[in-house]
Parts: C-alpha cells; sequence; structure tokens
C-alpha cells in the first residue's frame, strides 16, 4: 500500500488528505501544530517528526506555507521520496530550480498543486481550446474573489508572496495553459490601508500576442467566493461565473448547521481528488499529469515578474526562451 | 428648439434622430454629406433621412445657416473637431458623439472652440445615466460604499460591421481603445467625481480580426491620482454572428464588499426559432433619451450639461496614453491636467 507523508495541517492539507484518503491510500501526517486534530477529522496517522513521516511514506505531499517548500521538498528528494507540492512552488525562481534540481538529482518525481487546472468548468474550458474550437484565443478574462485569509502568513509579502503569488498564481497558470507562454507583463495593487482589503490587477501579453486580464481581490468584509472568467477567440467566446451557476438554489431551506434542507455540494468527483489521483498514477509509471514541474516553475517566473512590476509600477519582459513546458503537458 | 443632427456616420446618430423626431417642441434637422466617400451598401444621406422620417439638407453650410440652437455631432471620430468648431462658431450648443477627439489637441481645441463661442460642449456617454450607475455613485457619494479599493470594467462589443470607418484608422483614429475604453473611463471619471488619471498601461491585438488595420482587442489599466486602478477590457471580443451586439459592466471592489453594476441586465432572455440565436429583449430605461434629455435642457436653462468637454479631454488623454503605452511597451504618465506629461506643456 502507497503511503503518503502530508506536511502542514491548515486549509489545503485538509482537501489533500481527504482527497488521499479517498484513494485509498495511507496517510501519515506532520505538522508543527494541527496533526493529530487533522487526523481525528479525516483519518490518518500522526508522524513524530519530519524523519519519522519520511522514513514511513512513499510520497511527500508539502501542504505547509510557502516560505517552507523548499527546505522540505529537499529534505523529501534526499530521502528518496516522490513530491506533490502545493502551489506556488516556491516564492522564487532560484527556490524553485532548487526544489526541481534536486528532485531530479534524486531521480523523484515532482508535481505542483495547481488544481484550478482539475476543476471541471476551468476543464471545459481548456479541452475546448485544446480542440480548436475557441480558434485562436485572443482575450482572456479572469477573478479571483474571497474574503482575506485567516492565517496571518498569507498576508505577509514576504512569507506568501502576497495575493498575486498566492491567489492569482491559479489564473496565471490557467491563462498560460490556454495561450501559451508570457512574453511581459503589467501588474498594479490598491493602496494598502486600514481595512486591509486587497485587490491587484495583473495583465499579461502572452508570446503569441494573445491578452489576459486577471483580477483578484482578497476581501477585508466577509464575501462568498466567487471566479469567473471569459475566454475569447475566433472561433467563438466562452464563459463562466460561479455566482450564476448554483445547481441548487433554495430560498428558506435550513441555515448553517442546522436541521433541514441544505443542498451539499453534489457536482461530482473533488477537483482535488482528481489532481491527486493524476499525479498517484503518474509516480506509479502512469501517464504524465496535465501539469509538471516546468509549468510549476513558469508559474513562479510569471509572479516573480509580476512582483517586480508592482515594485517597479512598470512593465516587465519575460524570456520566453525559458518558458519550456515539458512534453506531453501542451 | 431646433436640433441638428450633423452627419450619420456613427450609427447612434439613428437613434438619436429618431427620439429627437418623437420630441416634443424638437424642430429636428439633418445633414449627411460625407455619406458619398462612404462604401457602397453603406446607408446615409437623403435616402437615410427619408426612411428616418427626418428633414434634411445637403450640406452643413445649410444645415447651420438654418439657425440651430443645438448641434449633434454624429462624424467620424477624427471629424469630431472640424463639426464640432464650425457647430459652437455657429452659435449652438453641442453634444459631440463618445469619444470627443482622438488626440488631446482636438480635445482641448473642441473645449477651447465652445468656450469662446459661449456655448456648451457635451459628451455622448449615456451609460452614465444608468440607475443603476447613478445609484452606485449616489451611495458613494453617500459613504455607502466606504473606500473604492479597485475597479475593473467590461466594454465588449462586435467589430462595428455596419460603418467600415471604425476599423479605419485614418477616421477611427484606432480601433477597439479608441472605441470601448471611454465609456468606463467616463463612469469612473464620474464616480470618483473627476480626479484625474496619473498612469496608464494598455496591451491590444487584432487576433480576432487579422485583417483590421486596427487593434480588435485590448486591455487598458488607469491608475487615478488617488491610487485607484481601474482595468477596461475594451475587446471587440463578441462573436458577429452574435444576436447581440455586447455589453458593459463595471465591478467596484469596496469596503462594503464586491459591487457588480450590469447597466443592460435587465431584459428578457430566450431564443428565436426564425433567427436562430439568442432573444433578448430589454426593458430597462432608453440610456440615450436621458441624454438627449439632460443636453436638451440645459440648452433651454442655460446650465452646464453633465459629462462636459472637460470629461471629453480627460477621457481622451486615457486613450492616448493607451495607444502610447501600448506602442512604447511600458507604462506612461498621464499629468493632473488630462494631458500626458511628455506631451511637453
Amino acid at each position: 500500500m502507497t503511503t503518503v507523508g502530508l506536511l502542514g495541517a491548515g486549509g489545503i492539507a485538509g482537501a489533500h488528505i481527504a482527497g488521499w484518503l479517498q484513494l485509498g491510500v495511507d496517510v501519515v501526517v506532520h505538522s508543527r501544530e494541527g496533526a493529530p486534530k487533522l487526523v481525528a477529522r479525516y483519518g490518518g496517522r500522526v508522524a513524530s517528526s519530519l524523519d519519522d513521516l519520511l522514513a514511513q511514506c512513499d510520497i511527500v505531499d508539502v501542504c505547509t506555507p510557502t516560505f517552507t517548500h523548499r527546505a522540505l521538498v529537499e529534505a523529501a528528494a534526499a530521502a528518496g521520496r516522490d513530491v506533490v507540492c502545493e502551489k506556488p512552488f516556491a516564492l522564487t525562481v532560484e527556490d524553485t530550480e532548487a526544489m526541481i534540481a534536486a528532485c531530479a538529482d534524486a531521480g523523484v518525481a515532482l508535481y505542483p498543486a495547481h488544481v484550478v487546472r482539475y476543476f471541471p468548468e476551468h476543464v471545459a474550458v481548456h479541452d475546448a481550446v485544446e480542440r480548436g474550437d475557441l480558434g485562436t484565443v485572443a482575450v482572456q478574462r479572469y477573478d479571483r474573489q474571497g474574503t482575506m485569509p485567516v492565517s496571518p502568513w498569507f498576508l505577509d509579502d514576504e512569507l506568501s508572496g502576497g495575493i498575486v503569488t498566492d491567489l492569482m498564481i491559479h489564473d496565471i497558470d490557467f491563462a498560460r495553459w490556454n495561450a501559451g507562454p508570457v512574453a511581459s507583463l503589467r501588474a498594479v495593487r490598491s493602496v494598502p490601508d486600514e481595512s486591509g482589503t486587497v485587490a491587484a490587477q495583473l495583465v499579461l501579453t502572452h508570446a503569441s500576442g494573445s491578452v489576459s486580464s486577471i483580477g483578484g481581490v482578497w476581501s477585508a468584509r466577509p464575501v462568498a467566493f466567487r471566479t469567473r472568467f471569459e475566454v475569447a477567440g475566433t472561433g467563438g467566446v466562452l464563459r463562466y461565473d460561479s455566482t450564476t451557476n448554483p445547481t441548487t438554489w433554495v430560498n428558506g431551506g435550513a441555515a448553517a448547521g442546522a436541521d433541514g434542507y441544505a443542498p451539499k455540494a453534489t457536482l461530482g468527483e473533488s477537483p482535488y481528488v482528481t489532481e491527486l489521483r493524476e499525479f498517484l498514477a503518474a509516480i506509479h509509471g502512469g501517464p504524465q499529469p496535465r501539469v509538471t514541474a516546468a509549468d510549476g516553475l513558469a508559474a513562479v517566473r510569471i509572479v516573480d515578474a509580476a512582483r517586480r512590476s508592482l515594485a517597479l509600477g512598470e512593465v516587465v519582459n519575460l524570456d520566453t526562451s525559458l518558458d519550456t513546458t515539458l512534453e506531453g503537458a501542451r | 428648439m431646433k436640433v441638428a443632427l450633423m452627419s450619420f456616420a456613427h450609427t447612434h446618430a439613428l437613434g438619436y434622430a429618431r427620439l429627437l423626431a418623437a420630441m416634443p417642441g424638437v424642430e429636428l434637422l439633418t445633414s449627411d454629406p460625407d455619406a458619398v466617400t462612404r462604401p457602397a451598401g453603406e446607408s446615409g444621406g437623403a435616402a437615410l433621412a427619408a426612411e428616418l422620417g427626418v428633414d434634411y439638407v445637403d450640406t452643413y453650410d445649410e444645415l447651420l445657416a438654418w439657425g440651430p440652437d443645438a448641434v449633434v455631432v454624429c462624424s467620424e471620430n477624427t471629424r469630431h473637431r472640424a463639426h464640432v468648431e464650425a457647430a459652437a462658431a455657429a452659435g449652438a450648443a453641442v453634444l459631440c458623439e463618445k469619444p470627443l477627439a482622438t488626440s488631446v489637441a482636438d480635445a482641448e481645441a473642441m473645449v477651447a472652440a465652445c468656450a469662446t463661442a459661449g456655448v456648451p460642449l457635451m459628451v455622448a456617454f449615456p451609460v452614465r445615466f444608468s440607475p443603476a450607475f447613478t445609484d452606485l455613485a449616489d451611495q458613494y457619494r453617500a459613504g455607502a460604499l466606504g473606500k473604492v479599493h479597485a475597479i475593473t470594467g467590461t466594454n465588449n462589443g462586435q467589430v462595428p460591421a455596419a460603418r467600415a470607418w471604425f476599423t479605419d484608422p485614418v477616421l477611427a483614429g484606432g480601433g477597439a481603445m479608441t472605441d470601448h475604453t471611454v465609456h468606463l473611463a467616463d463612469l469612473v471619471d464620474a464616480l470618483l467625481s473627476g480626479v484625474p488619471a496619473v498612469r496608464v498601461h494598455a496591451t491590444a491585438n487584432n487576433l480576432l480580426h487579422p485583417d483590421a488595420a486596427v487593434e480588435t482587442a485590448g486591455i487598458v489599466t488607469v491608475t487615478y491620482a488617488d491610487g485607484t486602478n481601474l482595468t477596461i477590457d475594451c475587446s471587440w471580443s463578441r462573436p458577429a454572428s452574435h444576436s447581440i451586439w455586447g455589453g458593459l459592466t463595471l465591478s467596484v471592489v469596496s469596503d462594503a464588499g464586491l459591487v457588480d453594476v450590469d447597466p443592460f441586465a435587465p431584459r428578457v432572455s430566450g431564443w428565436s426559432e426564425s433567427a436562430a440565436n439568442e432573444l433578448a429583449l430589454g426593458y430597462g430605461p432608453d440610456l440615450d433619451e436621458a441624454l438627449l434629455v439632460t443636453f436638451l435642457d440645459a440648452v433651454r436653462t442655460g446650465a452646464t450639461p453633465q459629462p462636459d468637454g472637460h470629461v471629453g479631454v480627460r477621457t481622451t488623454a486615457i486613450v492616448e496614453a493607451a495607444y502610447r503605452s501600448w506602442r512604447e511597451g511600458r507604462a506612461v504618465d498621464v499629468d493632473p491636467a488630462g494631458r500626458p506629461a511628455s506631451a511637453g506643456v
């Protein structure tokens, strides 16, 4: 039986441990805090230390805060374990390249958990692009809006990279998946104030000439999480808005936690399960997943450029010759 | 009141003509001499006036000699300046189709000409008359939204097909960025009460219409003096076969939450079997009518109608900076007067 060693016990760890357990693998968890609570809720076992976890597992799943990724991925590689790593890979291109090199040298796999590539509505539009239904993709527009994260490290640019690196990287990766390498970009961000609300806007010009507009919001006022996009090409246009696609709408019903009717998420398999299954199959000799370490590195290069753009207030050009997507991942 | 309509070049002229002709107390006279320069098959001139059931004269000289109280200019973008200056010289109040001009120099000259003549100059930005937008702006001013942290907008449409000049850089001054940046720039100008744009970035392409001589898709980011960022998708990305021309949306990130405004949302939707296309019956207020009523009321009372020529200058400055940014591949400054700083004023 395959054993996954899960590092971290925060928000994304919950989605991953549920996914791994659904796939029938054994899970052992290590975290500075929260591991017993996570295991009590979902299942699995607690490892007493990083070394204990590495000794017990076949695959390491890094779900810790971004700034810790490099050291943990390097430790996993040194122990000869295949690695799944939550996005973003790291805060810098240098760290990401070091992680990739460590895994390559150790002969282990390294996959970035860019889960948006597994969300069914995103899959639907990407498949349409791949089939050529949209013709040449000319303009993409993405919005990703939610309440500001609870864990303070997200809000510290030094630790998370900020909203572009942590949140908007999802749409950056997806826009690049559809329209190819990014040649230049410019980012702007709201002026920080006491409210804490952060809103950033990123405009990508792809090497193909295609353009993408990406908006991200961490709202201080609690808001429902929302994504929307529009992809327009010579063959037509596709759009999606999570607020206007309710499969079940209830007027009345039960309040949260109370008895009565409240719809459960019934859209089918969790994208996290789809993602982890694909990684697991690849580690076991199956086909390469739809997202690879090269994609993870390309995404970090783009967010790194976006952070420089924010600092400079200027357009930043990227060297598209460095955007080498591995064979099979498009 | 005598109202003259100069040119049927912009297709909005047709709607204005119908509305003006139906308004009590308005005498309408039209002229469209440049119709002869349009490609074969495009409507215009006396024939179109007859179709619309409005009075027509062959030349602008005759039109202005009629002594109109007000003139509505609907010519090609780069002809706006000459026509506005002629109308002002004739002593008429002017409503000019958007964009006011294709350069800040032209826009400022038009404002100056109207000021010299002592006539009001208004720019045809009808979307700011949408009740959804005025409600947003009113509540923002009353403090209900708190601080506005960021704004995004979309103004997508079909590549204009009824008139070839829209994709002729000489007559239009540009493509989608010229046509579809200014509506949202006007709304944000109104929302922020004229806080000037200070920095602009733009990128664009013509991938959707590779044969077009102008850009057909673009994304423009404007930073205002108070730090607010606005990103506009101005693309002509609505497929040509679609039954609905396009639309406009405005999304605001505020202390009060996330507010999306869609002025064209009021519509009953369905499907037309005969047209094999989406059927949408809009039931919102006629924004063009609200625009014209505001203009004509101002002409009657002597008030300065909004959006005025200064809004036209500020929105033109954003578009001018957008082209400079796109051409030079960098973000560019716009000075607080609404004139690009490096223009050396």
